[in-house]
């Protein structure tokens, strides 16, 4: 069960991961007065992308090496989370820092290929995305490290425990602010800075076309569909249903219906700039290290 | 004493002889003729006297052994006055002074004709290339008389143009000629430190199609408004109105009333057109797609009621010399104020949603800034110089068509950025449907069934000026036509606002954010095709895409011969 564990997280990431694009599409599709594309078009696109040629635009080892690495490490993620409530086969050699970790790994893989590209865009993409990687993974680290420090664990499974647990000042707090910075978690606007298409022509990803580009794309839909699973199974992790199927079933809805509030918040704002998301992440930082704080001292 | 008369008066005194005629026949026109010494005084002295600088006309005056002709044109918006100041060159020394200098705006016009006429202005600050593209040879000049309209010479290779190096501590970002935000071919070499804009060097006029040559040589009076309707796919009506409102003013022809109401209905409708397609792209290009898309809905309704009017969404091929070619009944005018009610509610909806949205404000508020004064500078028109609280119209400092009978209020802001233009252009919606409305009132008293346009009398006579200009939705165009032989005009030359802002585009970037750099660009809603309007080759570029290119040349090539 547990071996089986980490190949139905991986499977469970990687069919439902696209469909949550789709989502994203179709609502805010709606929310122009479109009818917008099918709900399983993002899967034909991956396909369709996979078909074609792979084209090495930069000449760089770096810049085919990248795609790869990005997908591969955010697998790895994926593979480690803790199944119905326990924790799988990977745990014993897995804690919360491997999650961290392979998670940060996956944004430098992006960076990876955007400077090996050689392209001024994707290079101004570059800087943008290490600011955004800067300011944004301490929030997400400080999320899973006050679960380890309410739990008293490192080991992954436990930490989310601790993460899911309600009732104190700095559970509130620190659900607050990641809800709000979900929305950058997912590089969706007003914060899709990094790839901001009308400024920097989807900045890092330009030169990508192909297979390799398909890999980018999935392994970001992936990265996507995390933030929203820790939101359903982490911080609510206590109010899903005790049976097994049950839970994961409510768990599914819930990350549905959280891509449908982004996808709505995105369709509703324009773009920030670099500085002002700056200020906005600078925000959500120190309120998170406050939450860290109140986990200390047990509020 | 009118304008006209005080300026005529003190201009002979200033200059005395060196004036050598002065017209004064059309009412709001002043064309003036000076010997070619007097032109910097003569540009100092109007500048001096509060005119603003439109554009350079220069043609090739040869044939009737006078040289090079070059006319500056100016505006007194106060005083319903446009001034045309023009001199002459020797063919064998075809030098001007240049007014660059005290006219920064003048500085494209001057290049312009550096390229296309071989003139040469004394103490031009930078007579680099501007038109020409990279690999036309040296020495000809496309505009001159004995050019054929149809000249092609081969291609050169591993020809570009040469751009400026970057500042030190700064590198270049590229944007265009393909660039997501342009939607234009145009190139700007824009320097950053950072994410900081520090300048910026453009080249431009990438799709010149010769249309004014070609005007001059193969078309008739009565073909041009259809090809000037065609410089822009967004203000072609503004061309073709201001094409024939040149025409008809050098020939003195006063076109049928119901004419001029339906002239100035069309054009509004134009405005409303470009005003929601032009919110719609500021939307996209601060990354607010579902404004842009939201807009672009109530433009189609825009759309479909032109189709209903004139039988095409867009170029409605309304004008003619001496009137237009469709009417507006009484049911159509009923239809198009059921469409214009609903565009009305439809907008106050938008307008409330984009000006109340804080994250717009932050977008917007203080980005592409310039100041009044730089606006004054650079000679800037329109929904962007009225965004710098410059209160200047053409409708109303210089009517035309029927707008000297309809109310409307001229929309300043004077936040001197991005966000004034927005909440100018949002404004100017209402005031476009206020005006459509008065106009068919108007026309429903004015009676029916009469003859919308001049049956000529006789060929239009040679050699007569005719100046123009029309308030298109980014700003005044201007269109200059001598008169000539053959039922053909002798010179015309267009100006479209585009040509005027994008000189002071470099201002308004200076010390931006990267981030902002669309939507600054944005700001004046560039019409490249209006600014390009006349070339004659395109140059590519690349290996692999050149024995494509010559391959599709030599193609191109056999068809012409076989015609």
């Amino acid at each position: 069960m547990k071996v089986a564990a980490v190949f139905i997280n991986l499977l469970y990431f990687l069919l439902l991961a696209p469909l949550l694009e789709g989502v994203m599409r179709k609502i805010t599709a709606r929310i122009q007065s479109r009818q917008g594309p099918p709900l399983y078009q993002p899967y034909l696109d991956l396909i369709k992308l996979l078909g074609k040629e792979n084209l090495n635009a930069a000449g760089h080892r770096a810049f085919r090496l990248a795609p790869l690495l990005a997908f591969a490490s955010i697998l790895a993620v994926v593979a480690l989370l803790p199944f119905g409530g326990g924790s799988n086969f990977l745990a014993h050699s897995s804690d919360l820092m491997t999650l961290i970790y392979f998670l940060t790994l996956s944004g430098f893989a992006v960076l990876l290929g955007a400077l090996a590209s050689g392209n001024p865009f994707a290079s101004v993409g570059a800087s943008r995305e290490m600011m955004t990687i800067i300011m944004l993974e301490p929030v997400l680290a400080m999320t899973l490290i006050l679960g380890a420090v309410r739990s008293g664990s490192f080991s992954l499974a436990e930490a989310l425990g601790g993460v899911a647990a309600p009732g104190e000042l700095s559970y509130f707090l620190m659900l607050a602010v990641f809800l709000v910075a979900l929305q950058a978690f997912v590089s969706r606007q007003p914060f899709d800075i990094p790839e901001a298409e009308v400024e920097i022509l989807e900045g890092p990803y330009m030169e990508y076309s192909g297979p390799d580009y398909a890999l980018f794309r999935y392994a970001l839909n992936i990265k996507r569909m995390f933030y929203g699973w820790l939101l359903a199974a982490g911080f609510l992790g206590s109010w899903l249903p005790g049976n097994l199927i049950l839970s994961w079933l409510v768990q599914t809805i819930l990350i549905l219906l959280i891509f449908v509030a982004i996808s709505v918040v995105g369709a509703t704002h324009p773009r920030y700039r670099m500085d002002q998301a700056l200020k906005y992440y600078a925000v959500l930082m120190i309120l998170a290290l406050i939450a860290v704080g109140f986990g200390v001292k047990g509020w | 004493m009118s304008r006209a008369e005080e300026l005529s008066r003190r201009l002979r005194e200033e200059l005395g002889n060196l004036v050598l005629d002065l017209e004064t026949g059309t009412p709001g026109r002043l064309f003036i003729d000076v010997s070619k010494e007097a032109l910097g005084k003569v540009a100092a002295s109007l500048k001096n006297q509060g005119a603003r600088y439109q554009a350079a006309v220069a043609y090739d005056a040869r044939k009737t052994g006078q040289g090079f002709g070059l006319i500056h044109t100016f505006a007194f918006d106060r005083d319903s006055l446009l001034v045309a100041v023009r001199t002459f060159a020797p063919e064998d020394d075809p030098e001007f002074e240049s007014i660059t200098p005290l006219i920064p705006g003048a500085g494209w016009s001057e290049r312009e004709y550096i390229d296309l006429l071989g003139l040469k202005f004394k103490n031009h600050p930078e007579p680099r290339r501007l038109v020409l593209s990279d690999d036309w040879p040296e020495g000809i000049h496309p505009l001159r008389r004995d050019v054929p309209h149809d000249l092609m010479p081969p291609a050169a290779e591993e020809v570009a143009f040469r751009l400026e190096k970057a500042p030190a501590g700064t590198s270049i970002i590229p944007f265009g000629p393909f660039h997501a935000s342009l939607h234009e071919p145009a190139h700007f070499s824009v320097y950053v430190d950072g994410e900081d804009i520090k300048g910026c060097e453009y080249r431009g006029f990438m799709t010149h199609r010769g249309i004014e040559k070609l005007a001059q040589t193969e078309l008739t009076y009565n073909e041009v408004p259809f090809v000037a309707e065609r410089i822009c796919g967004i203000c072609g009506s503004v061309h073709s109105v201001n094409y024939a409102q040149a025409v008809e003013a050098a020939a003195g022809l006063k076109i049928p009333r119901r004419a001029e109401f339906i002239r100035t209905v069309m054009l509004e409708i134009e405005r409303l057109h470009s005003h929601l397609l032009w919110l719609g792209v500021a939307g996209h290009l601060i990354g607010f797609d579902t404004v842009f898309m939201q807009s672009w809905r109530i433009r189609e309704k825009i759309m479909w009621l032109a189709e209903k009017i004139t039988g095409n969404r867009k170029t409605y091929g309304m004008v003619i010399i001496g009137g237009v070619r469709r009417d507006i009944e009484r049911q159509r005018a009923s239809e198009i104020r059921v469409v214009l009610t609903e565009v009305e509610k439809e907008m106050l909806a938008l307008e409330k949603a984009i000006l109340k949205d804080k994250a717009i404000h932050k977008r917007t508020k203080g980005v592409g800034h310039l100041s009044k004064e730089a606006a004054v500078s650079w000679n800037l028109v329109g929904p962007v110089a009225r965004a710098r609280g410059l209160a200047i119209d053409v409708r109303k400092d210089h009517p035309y068509a029927a707008y000297d009978e309809v109310d409307f209020e001229v929309v300043t802001a004077d936040s001197c950025d991005v966000w004034g233009t927005l909440v100018v252009r949002v404004k100017e919606v209402y005031e476009a449907i206020r005006i459509i409305n008065q106009c068919l009132d108007k026309l429903g008293r004015l009676p029916e069934h009469e003859p919308l346009s001049l049956v000529l009398e006789g060929p239009v006579p040679s050699g007569r000026q005719g100046l123009s200009v029309v308030e298109a939705p980014r700003g005044e165009a201007v269109h200059y036509v001598l008169t000539g032989d053959d039922n053909r005009p002798e010179r015309w030359r267009v100006r479209a606002p585009t040509y005027a802002h994008l000189q002071a585009v470099p201002d308004m970037l200076l010390n931006n954010k990267l981030a902002d750099f669309p939507i600054i660009v944005g700001q004046i809603d560039p019409c490249i095709s209006c600014t390009d309007r006349v070339l004659v080759i395109k140059l590519g570029q690349g290996r692999a895409e050149l024995l494509q290119k010559q391959e599709l040349e030599r193609i191109s090539r056999s068809r012409r011969k076989e015609r």
